[in-house]
């Protein structure tokens, strides 16, 4: 019987997001939630069920969020969350501190989710909609709330045209190309940490993005 | 030349991924070229168009949900081990253990003193006979197999002792394949005998019925586990109707043809990545065979592997 341990409550912020400031008070903070991530991973390698699930409380909403945007569907993000972590449970004893915790669950996110990609790949894609758990078309449009006092309809309209020319030109994309503009524009990380995260180079995952936008600014071209 | 490298690098600008000195180059051309500043305002158009089709947050209740479900999976969900992983000695675990339950320590090593100290006494008080057991009513071997012997108890007032244990009896079961007691011993045998014909011959009747959640969980334990090649071989033939499907069977699969020790098992495993062989963790083990494999046949089908895939990259 594993003996009882101590669960620490993690200081990272609720997207998993992590930027590396200057400052030193970041740094610090920096550190101590590794370090905490260290307690709980031990702890998960042991067995902990409890430990593992505080884990997967710190990246499961920036997971989710990825999976979402990429599938486009609520049921296929469902399914790649589920896949992630049990994964990431049964094969936690191989992981060896040799990289973050949050580089090694988003390695195991982004390969499932290239797998998706190249699944759909023949198939008709994004139409800037999301497909939610009761099968109804949503479009994504809707879950951005327009503040402004009098917004336009016409401006809507152009919004909408846009966002589709959007979706239409992200399926143009490679598998990777995909990957790796979602995990930049979308999720913010850098360049070196895509590169760890789909196991190639910081070099390789910048010409990726080059490609990528270069493609996606072709598409658009036309509407400005 | 300069212009040249500025309008490669305004994707990095515009995302903030300049060193710093590569910044300052950038930003001192832009200030005197109309050219690429013209540019580089079309790639930040371009940003600003990219937020018409913002990523969806995530709805609470739909978080809440996976999370649920997840907790439910979990309670089924085992660790895997690796075989070197259930004989090394995690010291650092060990001692973290140790750290945190030094009372238990302390526990555990006055019981035994306490335990050794009694014993030695009692036995150095010599007034105590041996004690007598009735061997009388203990039967033959064959007829009586001793499994386990449970407790001893001693009358301290007499010399009458009490043993209880547990025997073994031979017996025997029949019946059909489909009869859910001989399904049950089967898969015991196919995990625990130390007859590695038993084992096989329980496995090659387990193969046709790995449509059953249980079974296919032993076949996958029989190809992670079992010291008989043979008995592997057969647990993959059992499964390979389960690779595209079941991401355990895939999973399983790919840990035999990375780290079996026996050529046939590996050759075998890797014929059956046919349908996965798109699948992103079946791929990156191919670009490891593909490259540093001993075997020539493993490499070369790893090869032929990533060949007909290449236009998924």
């Amino acid at each position: 019987m594993p003996a009882e341990t101590a669960v620490f409550q993690a200081t990272v912020g609720a997207s998993g997001n992590k930027r590396y400031s200057q400052s030193s008070g970041a740094m610090v903070s920096q550190a101590l939630s590794r370090v905490n991530d260290s307690e709980l991973i031990r702890a998960a390698q042991r067995g902990d069920r409890a430990a593992f699930e505080s884990l997967v409380r710190q990246y499961d909403q920036a997971v989710l969020r990825l999976a979402l945007h990429l599938t486009g569907s609520e049921p296929d993000a469902r399914d790649v969350y589920q896949e992630a972590f049990l994964k990431a449970y049964r094969h936690i004893g191989n992981f060896r501190f040799e990289c973050s915790f949050y580089t090694w669950i988003y390695r195991i996110v982004t390969n499932l989710c290239l797998d998706h990609l190249r699944k759909r790949q023949t198939r008709k894609e994004d139409s800037g909609t999301v497909i939610d758990s009761s099968g109804q078309e949503v479009d994504l449009l809707d879950r951005v709330s327009d503040d402004r006092a009098g917004a336009n309809p016409e401006r809507d309209l152009m919004r909408r045209e846009l966002g589709d020319k959007i979706a239409a030109a992200l399926t143009r994309l490679t598998p990777r190309e995909r990957m790796v503009f979602e995990l930049k524009h979308y999720q913010g990380l850098r360049l070196r940490t895509i590169g760890e995260m789909l196991n190639t180079t910081e070099e390789t995952a910048k010409n990726t993005l080059f490609r990528a936008t270069q493609k996606l600014r072709s598409a658009l071209a036309p509407m400005r | 030349m300069k212009c040249e490298w500025t309008k490669e690098n305004v994707v990095l600008y515009m995302y903030d991924e300049l060193p710093d000195d590569a910044r300052f180059e950038f930003m001192h051309h832009i200030q005197h070229c109309e050219d690429c500043k013209r540019e580089l305002e079309a790639a930040q158009g371009f940003k600003q168009d990219m937020s018409a089709m913002p990523a969806p947050e995530v709805a609470p209740n739909f978080l809440a949900s996976n999370r649920m479900q997840l907790q439910e999976a979990l309670e089924h969900a085992q660790q895997n081990r690796s075989f070197w992983g259930m004989f090394i000695f995690d010291f650092a675990a060990w001692m973290q253990q140790i750290k945190l339950a030094p009372a238990l320590t302390a526990v555990l090593l006055i019981v035994g003193f306490a335990g050794g100290s009694l014993t030695t006494w009692r036995l150095a008080q010599g007034t105590e006979s041996p004690v007598a057991v009735n061997t009388g009513t203990i039967g033959t071997p064959q007829d009586y197999n001793i499994a386990a012997i449970n407790s001893i108890a001693t009358d301290p007032d007499s010399n009458h002792v009490t043993i209880k244990y547990d025997t073994l009896r031979p017996q025997t079961a029949e019946g059909s394949a489909t009869d859910p007691r001989i399904q049950e011993l089967l898969l015991l045998a196919a995990r625990n005998n130390r007859n590695s014909d038993v084992r096989l011959d329980s496995i090659d009747l387990l193969k046709g019925k790995a449509q059953d959640n249980e079974v296919r969980d032993a076949l996958i334990s029989a190809l992670r586990y079992d010291r008989n090649p043979g008995v592997r071989l057969k647990a993959l033939d059992g499964l390979k109707s389960y690779v595209k499907n079941d991401v355990h069977v895939r999973d399983a699969v790919l840990e035999a043809l990375l780290h079996d020790t026996n050529p046939g098992v590996r050759s075998e495993a890797i014929s059956l990545l046919d349908p996965v062989k798109a699948d992103s963790s079946v791929r990156e083990a191919l670009e490891v065979l593909a490259q540093h494999d001993s075997n020539e046949y493993i490499k070369a089908q790893s090869q032929k592997y990533l060949a007909s895939t290449a236009h998924l990259d």
